[in-house]
């Protein structure tokens, strides 16, 4: 694994709206490496997320945050995206109308413009498509249906999952991806993600359950709780915070216990 | 008197009994009716003012006010206007300008057995009894001045009729360009009429254009009779250039067990009226009405419905899609008429609308009138802005705000482009939606300048 960081956030502080979340977060993520963070319902793990991704209504207060070495604060969403910055939201949203597969070709052909690649045809792309498919078992019809539009929980998911890897981004973040899930389709996500492991690529794994961290082991745990990092560890921290809860660590708030 | 009712009077004194005059003396007195009884019932009310519960959203003033030199078809356009919009798919294209039928495509030879595409001259020789009962006969021509100065105007029909149990499988096209030009701005009455026989299928794709930048009034009235167990689906598209008036005035009829959809795609940059208005004459009709309208620049676009419920045991459902930008104004009123006899009516109705702008503005009302006691009825408007959430999950995977905007803006309006079953229409219409999102001006819901 290289030495240079990736992602590298520092003294992040955070509102959201116009309350106080993030006080204050520091975090290095190398390429090749898998950090999973784990903490309390409400200790503000998916406005960190946010926060990344530039979501409006979100506001960085102190602290910076870089990717590749350039300042991600004042980049809009889009061309976040675009350098590389991807993540597989919490509650993916649904747009009726908007059919499947006419985003996701819009998506990867404003990624692929970026890159300096050419644009890829319905032909072509329909193939890269078929391709991703495959991979996250996504039945063919979906692809024509609107944007999550009457999907189960397991299907959007599992529609982040394909975009991620249509994307090909360099910086995952996959928040709770696998709440939810059954058994397979937890295997077929996580299958997904292995996919995208790589030596120039960092994920970034919010979960509450040990259970996903079977399939994606990570290299580093952290528990996030009233807006700091109160503790890391190895792989092997997640398996204590399975057993024992959250309550043995300093600084965790008591009442939010998942 | 207004500029208008000027020009209408000139032109009355022009109007030759020459269009009245047909081999068959049934239709030549129908014809001279129409024209007698349309003139004098425009007399007696005048052009529509606001005072008129159903013109209340529209100022009128913009109607009697319109500059007008003469009244009728014109002369000279660029030809190469109809390569645009001729297109292949369709079983016939017969064009129309300035309300006088000038082309067919209609290959006798190729149309289905039973399936006539005719103009009045045609139609006088071919089917004139068909049509001496037919024309004019759902028309209210004492109460709708517009419909009345049309009747007295018109001088040519686009005549569709299809056979009994026959069944085009392709779509029937009229084109129907209004012409105008600075030098002289012109009002054109063009005419309509179907007729479907029992147990026929059919669809019919109307498409309203201008030709020309200079002010001018073109009125369209279209008559579907659709016959028992018979099913038509009509679909208009509307586009014209900002100073226009179009209004355009269906009217259908439905005996046992017909279906009729209406679908009105309107993209005019001007003033229109548009109102569609269907009667369930006998048990078991079914109606929809359908419509999208684009509103940009000063447009404004009044849409008036009636389902008339007639007869027990029938369904209506209605959905009016408005997108409002820049300044534009829309207007929907949806009139659901149940008369006291029709028992076991199912009536609904939902005028969803995105309003794109600040500036832009939308007056929707329902207007429910039920006689009879066991009906179900329901309705319901809304209006919105773009999902700010969606947005952002389009931005977040790379698509910048502008091209977000716009997508979102065609998924608000796709169910209505889904609604329509023939493959062919269904890609002229998206084209024609297509073409007019990306030449807003500005984004959509983007905050102008
Ligand atoms: N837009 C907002 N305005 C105000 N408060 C917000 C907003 N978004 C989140 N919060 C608050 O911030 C806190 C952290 O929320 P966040 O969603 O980041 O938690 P989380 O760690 O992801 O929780 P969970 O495990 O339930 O997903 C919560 O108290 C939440 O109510
Ligand atoms: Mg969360």
């Amino acid at each position: 694994m290289s030495d240079a960081p990736l992602v590298s956030i520092k003294n992040l502080h955070a509102n959201a709206g116009d309350t106080p979340i993030l006080k204050g977060i520091d975090l290095e993520l190398r390429p090749g490496e898998v950090h999973a963070i784990m903490g309390p319902n409400g200790s503000g793990k998916s406005t960190l997320s946010n926060v990344l991704v530039g979501k409006p209504g979100y506001e960085v207060t102190q602290g910076e945050v870089s990717f590749q070495g350039e300042d991600l604060v004042d980049m809009d969403p889009e061309i976040r995206a675009r350098a590389g910055v991807f993540l597989a939201f919490q509650y993916p949203v649904e747009i009726p109308g908007v059919a499947n597969n006419y985003f996701l070709r819009t998506a990867v052909n404003a990624v692929r413009e970026h890159r300096g690649e050419d644009e890829l045809d319905a032909i072509d792309f329909l193939t890269l498509l078929k391709e991703k498919m495959k991979l996250v078992e996504m039945p063919e019809d979906m692809m024509s249906r609107a944007i999550n539009e009457g999907f189960s929980g397991g299907e959007k998911k599992r529609n982040e999952i394909l975009q991620m890897l249509l994307l090909e981004p360099s910086f995952c973040i996959l928040d709770e991806t696998d709440s939810g899930l059954d058994i397979d389709a937890l295997r077929i996500v996580a299958n997904g993600v292995n996919q995208m492991r790589s030596p120039d690529r960092t994920m970034l794994v919010i979960t509450h359950y040990q259970r996903l961290l079977d399939y994606i082991v990570p290299d580093h745990v952290h528990v996030l709780s009233g807006g700091r990092i109160v503790k890391s560890g190895d792989k092997s921290l997640a398996l204590e915070l399975e057993e024992k809860g959250y309550g043995w660590i300093d600084g965790v708030e008591e009442e939010g216990v998942a | 008197m207004s500029a208008f009712v000027d020009a209408i009077a000139r032109a009355r004194e022009g109007l030759s009994d020459r269009a009245l005059e047909t081999p068959s003396a049934t239709l030549s007195t129908r014809l001279a009716t129409l024209r007698n009884e349309g003139l004098a019932a425009f007399d007696e009310q005048g052009l529509p003012n606001r005072r008129d519960e159903r013109w209340k959203g529209t100022n009128t003033a913009k109607l009697a006010d319109l500059p007008l030199d003469c009244v009728g078809p014109g002369v000279d356009f660029d030809e190469a206007v109809l390569d645009e919009l001729f297109v292949a798919d369709f079983e016939a294209d017969l064009l129309f300008v300035d309300g006088r039928t000038v082309r067919s495509s209609a290959d006798r030879d190729e149309l289905p057995k039973g399936v006539l595409v005719l103009s009045l001259e045609e139609a006088a020789a071919e089917i004139p009894d068909l049509v001496a009962e037919k024309l004019g006969a759902l028309v209210d021509l004492k109460t709708d001045a517009l419909a009345a100065l049309n009747a007295g105007l018109f001088e040519d029909v686009a005549v569709v009729s299809i056979a009994s149990n026959t069944r085009p499988g392709r779509a029937i096209r009229i084109l129907s360009l209004s012409t105008s030009a600075p030098e002289a701005s012109r009002a054109s009455f063009a005419r309509l009429l179907v007729v479907a026989g029992s147990g026929s299928e059919a669809m019919v794709v109307l498409e309203s254009a201008t030709v020309g930048q200079a002010p001018g009034f073109a009125s369209i009235v279209s008559e579907f009779h659709v016959a028992e167990n018979a099913k038509l689906i009509s679909a208009e598209i509307q586009s014209g250039s900002a100073e226009r008036v179009q209004v355009s005035q269906i009217h259908a009829a439905l005996e046992r067990d017909a279906r009729f959809a209406s679908n009105v795609l309107c993209l005019s940059e001007g003033l229109v009226r548009s109102e569609v208005d269907a009667t369930m004459n006998a048990p078991g009709g079914r109606v929809g009405m359908n419509g999208l309208f684009l509103g940009r620049g000063d447009s404004h676009h009044d849409h008036f419905t009636t389902a008339e419920h007639a007869a027990p045991h029938c369904e209506s459902d209605e959905e009016y899609r408005g997108i409002l930008a820049d300044s534009s104004a829309g207007v929907f009123r949806g009139r659901v008429l149940v008369r006291p006899d029709a028992q076991k009516t199912d009536a609904r109705q939902s005028n969803p609308n995105l309003l794109l702008s600040e500036g832009a503005s939308i007056d929707t009302k329902p207007q429910l009138e039920i006689y009879a006691d066991d009906v179900k009825a329901s309705h319901g408007s809304t209006i919105g802005q773009l999902d700010e959430e969606a947005l952002f999950f389009l931005r977040a995977r790379g698509i910048d705000e502008a091209t977000a905007r716009l997508v979102l803006t065609r998924g608000f309006a796709q169910t209505f482009v889904d609604g329509l079953s023939d493959e062919s229409t269904r890609a002229l219409v998206a084209d024609r939606l297509d073409e007019a999102l990306t030449a807003l001006e500005t984004a959509p819901g983007e905050p102008s300048a």
